[in-house]
């Protein structure tokens, strides 16, 4: 990791800080795990949901996310390099392009456009993700490394979301439900099968590494944890200011990557303090993702950005003054930062297992249900547009979304739009088309907008 | 259903309603037709019967469920497979790039065609976990989630699926109003034992005289155990198959074949029918779930320990359970060498991602071993078979008649719509 | 007196509309888009303003709208046919609240205010089943002209079952309908019940409500017309000129900010 959590930039120079010290810390992430093998260091292959990258710090094992490494080849334009080879190798075109991009590199050894990744000395996933589990018998298939499949059951009935415990009103079909389900001793045993199972990782990790488990060690890393997610959550509420100081679907997504590999370290929490320091200054700037703000448009993103044209799908909004203040991303995929949830340091694997099974659980279940999350954050940012990115090779986060929709639109007075497009593979993501609908929606909130204004000024 | 004061234990068997519409007599060819008619039905008529008599129904989802918990709690588990039917209301609910199955069976119950008291669904991939929230949103029914541990190497495993267990058992109590013993776990576990008994000989029939039975026979008297009680179901397997062993056919020149398809969507007969004229399907992953537990399970003891256990201990593989102990492809490969075939047909549903990944793994243990495969993807409302026609037929060929340095790419058929 | 205009450049056709005043249809023409849409644009403007015999200078305003709608050089703004398509809905039928667009390559729901606004759209994914290219592939497959295609499934009694999702199938599942006996009829009244179906689940997902006003070049498709009533269980509004609803609703849009003289309200227009 970073040599002594080096050079922060100047305080003076806070504006942009978030972007280029990310970029530098994921740099020097990167060249950490190319140079691991060679100093004799482990590496452990980890999911975003359910990450446990806690527990593996205390074990030094080296965390690798094969997520963000497939994601960094769409970005760096190179995905369809590895696509291709899985392709060849008899994966469909229909499967998860993440899983393929990732095959890809293994067969490559390693090879990927940030650097090398070294292959596993241990993989630690959870069932968040059904397609984790298809994902890592791969590496079972091809590495002698202990896989660990982590249970953390998600609710046994389709419950509404509710973001940081906060009542929402409950719908009708809601009180359906009922059922004994939902009552704490029913958390408790899954929390007891958590943290048995973290017991059994435990033993794993010591085998793996030689490395006794150490629990102050465990508490110092679940305290740095605490931290960063105090700072993450300051940072998304403070984009409830008009106008919101950065962009949740761009920004928000180099933030999240730092949010994931340098959990539990110091450079992570400084990170975020950091952060939160600029957002600030933003604000009293009057400051916006592109500088002087030209938000006319506050967006919620649901789903995973359009990867192949990251920079190009963001700006199809941004022409028309769109800023996305939320995005569902900076929720599933923070490894529950965004709960209001901070580790007991008097009882770290208890806590580490309540944590992990609330924070799975709230990122799958608001996969499925995340229209309560959503009302929520429609209110609190006061959105304008709800923007729904399914993806062709994410049946995960893409699923619920059709149906989440016609929630929201019978609930709220929002546009919502609803793009069908991919993360990984540019030979679903025709940009024409996407751009035909973005501009319709806009020229409805456009019009809506007009309605408003002249119902308002009727009524003055 | 039954005052629940009066019924402690066991079921009371005048409230069992005959679901078949079959006479005692009923010859095998008129059984088989039968059988045909009810699975092809998207509206099962059996379901319908069931619960114009009074009885509830626990619909659950592919692909494996405990049956035996609705049985004894005087429920009819019925399977929720999906139906080859136009789709009109569910697909709105749904985005481009998911599969049928999990369409039609939502169309299934809310054009009312398939009514439950209980609909379970496992989040056996990405696409169906969505399925209970979408479910409950739309229909009255409860709708519930049955988590199956996934880390079944964990010494938690079992003690948390037999929490499971209870707890929905303690919901269809509640639906049926009414106690549900260990001892009538126990009866339950007794009648699903004979059902799996029975279908170990069924699937005997197959491996070891297949032209006695064809793949879409077979599957139809299998797929009918999942719209029926079980009690009738092992009467009709008990009449039909000794029927089937006094056949008159003669054994043809027929290439033996495994037909794997992680099915949980499932395929058209038509499509059985395609395969049957060139190979003998002499083992298959169809329906594995009402034939997911391999051996007898034990009814000393405490019972939903034993199905928790049975589940993870003695159970068949299937692309949607996760178990080290149990590699697929090793798996597909012990069932190709225990059926003795001499190639497999590897499929997999459109859209299904953990059956396409898995096709990966099959391919490259098989070419590994030499065993030639056939690949190819299918939908449940497919109506051409023209074009898998041919190249089956080519493949047995090429298949029959290699020689021994035969190319080996030749020996690899696959069929994969590419957009 | 001022003229505005609209250019609706599609996939296959090109259409422009001239609207006096009023909003009164002043002059209009079709043609095929061809390889050249820049001329395409420009050709059928002048053919519209030929046929209503207006002076190019009367015209105040002009906005492009469909595919090629950056590609109307002359043009003062850009809408997109989603828009347009209401808007032009919503004058010819007013008490339109659902329109069903059928082009080339897309089909659109839309849900609309009274006066054309729109509360909601959806359409196809990238694949083109359930568009107008589905029927073109089956009329090639068929040997059929596709003014043919209308008439000849209206003849049909009892429709295949269509299973193809793919376009680039469909071609040859219609053959193979073909070679196991089926008729002409029955196999395109069944392609037409596949269109129909997915259109069907398209409105559905931004919600029918009555009058459903069906638009674009598949809407003059007599089979196609009658298959979605039959769907909808209600008879759609359909317009000899369900082609030009793009062109006009983007003419009436034109002539609107011609009377306004109001700036295009977008900071930054890019092209992909």
């Amino acid at each position: 990791m970073a040599e002594g959590g080096a050079a922060v930039t100047a305080a003076t120079d806070v504006h942009g800080r978030g972007a280029s010290d990310g970029r530098r810390l994921f740099e020097e992430w990167y060249a950490a795990l190319t140079s691991a093998p060679e100093r004799g260091e482990k590496a452990a292959y980890v999911f975003v949901m359910g990450s446990l990258v806690e527990l593996l710090r205390c074990f030094d094992l080296h965390v690798v996310f094969p997520e963000i490494n497939s994601l960094q080849t769409a970005v760096r334009k190179v995905a369809d390099e590895y696509l291709n080879l899985a392709e060849d190798h008899g994966f469909s075109p229909d499967v998860c392009g993440y899983v393929k991009a990732d095959y890809a590199v293994q067969v490559r050894s390693g090879e990927h456009p940030m650097g090398r990744i070294p292959p596993p000395d241990v993989a630690v996933l959870t069932n968040a993700c059904s397609t984790y589990i298809k994902w890592a018998e791969i590496w079972e298939r091809m590495y002698e490394a202990p896989i660990f499949t982590f249970d953390t059951p998600g609710s046994r009935v389709p419950v509404p979301l509710r973001r940081a415990g906060e009542p929402v009103e409950t719908p009708d079909w809601a009180s359906r439900l009922g059922g004994g389900f939902l009552d704490a001793d029913s958390f408790e045993a899954d929390r007891r099968y958590v943290e048995h199972q973290l017991r059994e990782l435990i033993e794993v990790c010591e085998r793996v590494t030689g490395i006794p488990f150490d629990i102050d060690r465990c508490r110092e890393v679940l305290r740095l944890t605490n931290e960063m997610g105090r700072h993450w959550r300051r940072v998304l509420e403070l984009n409830r200011q008009s106008p919101a100081p950065f962009d949740a679907m761009l920004e928000g997504t180099i933030y999240l990557g730092v949010a994931n590999a340098l959990r539990g370290t110091e450079e992570g929490a400084l990170y975020f303090e950091n952060l939160v320091e600029e957002m600030e200054a933003r604000i009293a700037d009057g400051l916006g993702p592109r500088g002087e703000s030209d938000e006319h448009y506050r967006l919620v993103f649901v789903g995973v950005p359009c990867y192949p044209i990251f920079r190009r799908f963001y700006e199809l909004f941004a022409e028309w003054g769109g800023t996305f203040v939320s995005s569902t991303y900076t929720w599933f995929a923070s490894g529950g930062l965004n709960r209001d949830f901070e580790y007991d340091l008097e009882d770290p694997l208890g806590s580490l297992a309540e944590g992990l099974l609330l924070g799975v659980r709230e990122a799958t279940d608001s996969l499925m249900f995340p229209d309560r999350a959503l009302i929520q954050s429609i209110d609190e940012y006061d959105v304008d547009g709800v923007v729904y990115h399914p993806v062709k090779s994410c049946r995960t986060v893409s699923t619920g979304l059709a149906a989440s929709r016609r929630v929201i639109l019978e609930e709220r007075d929002v546009l919502a739009l609803y793009i069908e497009s991919d993360m990984m593979d540019k030979r679903v993501v025709s940009e024409a088309q996407l751009k035909n609908r973005i501009d319709a929606f806009f020229e409805g909130l456009r019009s809506r907008e007009i309605r408003i204004a002249g119902s308002a000024s009727a009524s003055d | 259903m039954t005052d629940p004061s009066n019924t402690t234990s066991g079921r009371d068997p005048v409230t069992v309603p005959r679901l078949l519409e079959l006479a005692p007599g009923a010859g095998l060819d008129e059984t088989l037709e039968h059988c045909r008619d009810l699975v092809e039905a998207p509206d099962p008529p059996t379901v319908r019967r069931w619960r114009d008599a009074g009885g509830k129904v626990l619909g659950h989802f592919q692909v494996y469920f405990p049956e035996e918990l609705a049985h004894a709690a005087g429920m009819l588990p019925v399977k929720v497979r999906g139906a080859p039917v136009e789709r009109r209301e569910a697909d709105s609910h749904f985005g481009s790039y998911i599969c049928s199955i999990l369409r039609s069976s939502l169309e299934l119950a809310l054009t009312g065609r398939l009514e439950v008291d209980l609909f379970v669904t496992h989040p056996i991939c990405d696409a169906a976990r969505n399925l209970a929230g979408i479910w409950a949103r739309n229909l009255p029914q409860p709708a519930r989630l049955l988590y199956f541990p996934q880390n079944a190497s964990s010494g938690f495993a079992a003690r948390y699926l037999e929490g499971e267990y209870a707890r929905l058992l303690a919901e269809m109590e509640d639906i049926v109003g009414r106690r549900v013993t260990d001892d009538d776990l126990r009866a339950s576990i007794r009648v699903f034992n004979r059902n799996r008994k029975l279908l170990r000989d069924l699937y005997e029939v197959k491996r070891e005289t297949p032209w006695l039975l064809s793949v879409d026979e077979a599957y139809c008297l299998l797929a009918v155990g999942g719209l029926i009680g079980r009690e009738e179901h092992n009467a009709l397997l008990e009449r039909a198959l000794p029927a089937i062993r006094e056949r008159a056919a003669r054994p043809q020149d027929k290439m033996r074949v495994v037909f794997e398809g992680g099915f949980c969507e499932q395929p058209p007969l038509d499509l059985l029918r395609s395969i049957a004229e060139f190979c003998y399907v002499v083992d298959d992953d169809l329906l594995i779930g009402l034939r997911w537990l391999v051996e007898d399970v034990a009814t000393d003891g405490e019972p939903l320990h034993a199905l928790a256990d049975a589940y993870l201990n003695s159970s068949s593989y299937s692309p949607v359970q996760h178990d080290a102990r149990k590699p697929k492809e090793k798996m597909l490969l012990e069932r190709i060498r225990d059926s003795r075939a001499e190639a497999a047909i590897v499929s997999a549903a459109k859209m299904c991602e953990p059956g396409l990944d898995e096709q990966v793994a099959y391919g490259q243990a098989l070419e590994e071993e030499g065993i030639p495969y056939f690949l190819t993807e299918f939908e449940e409302k497919m109506t051409s078979f023209s074009q898998l026609q041919i190249q089956l037929e080519t493949f047995v060929e090429n298949v029959l008649f290699a020689s021994e340095d035969w190319e080996e790419e030749l020996l690899v058929l696959q069929v994969r719509e590419r957009h | 007196m001022p003229y505005a205009a609209g250019v609706d450049v599609g996939s296959t056709q090109t259409k422009a509309i001239v609207v006096d005043a009023s909003g009164a249809i002043a002059g209009r023409s079709l043609i095929d888009t061809g390889a050249n849409v820049v001329v395409a644009a420009e050709t059928a403007f002048q053919n519209s303003l030929r046929a209503g015999e207006i002076d190019p200078e009367a015209v105040a305003y002009v906005i492009g709208t469909g595919y090629g709608r950056y590609k109307v050089e002359f043009g003062d703004d850009q809408v997109t046919e989603i828009v347009c398509h209401a808007r032009g809905a919503a004058e010819m039928f007013p008490e339109t609240r659902t329109v069903l667009d059928m082009g080339g390559q897309d089909t659109k729901a839309i849900r609309i205010e009274p006066g054309g606004e729109v509360l909601d759209f959806c359409m196809n994914d990238k694949c083109a089943a359930g568009t107008g290219r589905f029927l073109q592939s089956a009329a090639a497959a068929l040997g059929l002209e596709l003014p043919e295609l209308g008439p000849t499934a209206l003849r049909g009694r009892r429709p295949v079952e269509i299973s193809t999702t793919c376009t680039v199938f469909a071609e040859s599942e219609v053959l193979s309908w073909l070679a196991r006996g089926k008729a002409v009829e029955d196999i395109l009244l069944g392609v037409h019940r596949s269109i129909g179906s997915r259109s069907f689940g398209l409105l559905r997902r931004v919600g029918i409500e009555d009058e459903i006003t069906f638009t674009g070049g598949v809407a003059r498709n007599e089979a196609m017309v009658k298959v979605m009533n039959e769907a909808l269980g209600v008879p759609t509004n359909v317009s000899e000129e369900s082609h030009f609803m793009g062109a006009l609703g983007a003419a009436l849009f034109a002539l609107e900010r011609a009377q306004l003289q109001e700036a295009p309200a977008r900071r930054a227009v890019g092209e992909g």
